[in-house]
């Protein structure tokens, strides 16, 4: 459960962003969570949920995620798939079990609204 | 009506500005990984981060590979647990610099916690001439995946009696990881543990993985790991010079 402290790290990043913008209120938060990077985003939420409610700035705020795609690699055939879903079991042209990923293990902060 | 939300009074949203930020939640864990790695580069010493469940047998590798490199190597050690000293303990009875992080609740290691244990761990005796520095992580196969520490190597350990679906079904800390290791090959007779299915389906997820199987207790299959560990303080020595 180290999505907790992820997401005191992004309450650290808000608050000096408001205070840069000098805004008291934060109304929406987006966030980019790729599939690889280890992190829950129901966990995440939760943590945002309960640290939220008990923080001025952040209290009330939606929280959007989006979940950017990771591009697979077959090592036999070059063949390359993108998804943001589940990674494809095995390459849809040869048949290979050995894909490389790429991408997928971002967690970003990408737009904050305030007032 | 309000455009940004379809409120009918648009004056609450007058002052409200949207940011584009783009930052990410790892930067500043990433940063001062970077700067540990750096260091690590500059004084020529080779960083492994270990990575398992608890009691997968890390503590006994290290101390079977300190015996099986003294002389040869110098080693330090940098424990990470949630509580108690009692790692530290088992590896400086063997002779080598080490120190344990207590992360009091935590559950992995992060970046700045390396930084600081390792400018404990060049204070303590031979601590200033360490070739090839263990990392061995709080005990979990999910939260340390994510941080890096500014390892050169991430080694993730899977032991016999947890069973070979570890990799499947704790994806993330076998893509990061550059080394796979089954340990405590000698209880294979009593588990259903069969080695080339908990490999295969690693390094289904990440082809580029290493991977061995040994024993630390009865020694087999410790001349891999010893010539793996080997390598990379020569690749160093060599870069270096």
């Amino acid at each position: 459960m180290h999505e907790i402290s992820l997401v005191q790290g992004l309450f650290q990043q808000l608050k000096e962003l408001a205070k840069a913008n000098k805004s008291s209120r934060i109304t929406s938060i987006t966030m980019e969570i790729g599939p690889l990077s280890g992190v829950v985003v129901d966990s995440f939420r939760f943590g945002f949920d309960i640290l939220s409610a008990d923080d001025g700035l952040v209290q009330g705020a939606k929280l959007i995620v989006e979940i950017p795609s990771v591009t697979y690699t077959c090592t036999e055939c070059g063949h390359k798939e993108t998804t943001a879903e589940k990674k494809p079991g095995e390459c849809q042209k040869c048949g290979e079990l050995f894909l490389i990923p790429e991408g997928g293990e971002e967690l970003i902060l990408r737009q904050v609204e305030m007032e | 009506m309000c455009e940004t939300c379809g409120c009918p009074s648009p004056s609450d949203h007058s002052n409200s500005k949207t940011i584009d930020v783009h930052t990410s939640l790892f930067a500043a864990n990433d940063a001062i990984a970077k700067a540990n790695r750096e260091h690590f580069d500059k004084t020529g010493i080779v960083a492994l981060n270990l990575i398992s469940s608890p009691g997968s047998g890390k503590t006994t590798l290290l101390e079977h590979t300190i015996e099986a490199l003294k002389g040869e190597i110098n080693i330090g050690v940098i424990e990470g647990d949630i509580e108690t000293e009692k790692d530290a303990e088992r590896i400086r009875a063997k002779g080598v610099p080490v120190i344990q992080l207590t992360t009091g609740g935590a559950c992995h290691l992060d970046a700045s916690m390396t930084h600081k244990g390792f400018h404990r761990l060049e204070k303590e005796e031979g601590g200033d001439a360490i070739d090839l520095l263990f990392i061995e992580n709080v005990g979990n196969l999910v939260c340390p995946s994510s941080f890096d520490l500014g390892e050169h190597e991430r080694v993730v350990l899977v032991s016999v009696p947890e069973g070979p679906d570890k990799p499947a079904k704790y994806p993330r800390a076998f893509i990061s990881s550059h080394t796979f290791v089954v340990t405590k090959t000698d209880l294979l007779p009593y588990f259903d543990f069969p080695v080339a299915e908990a490999t295969g389906d690693a390094l289904h997820l990440n082809p580029r993985l290493k991977t061995m199987a040994l024993s630390a207790t009865t020694g087999d299959g410790m001349e891999a790991w010893l010539c793996y560990l080997r390598e990379l303080v020569t690749e160093m020595k060599v870069n270096r010079s």
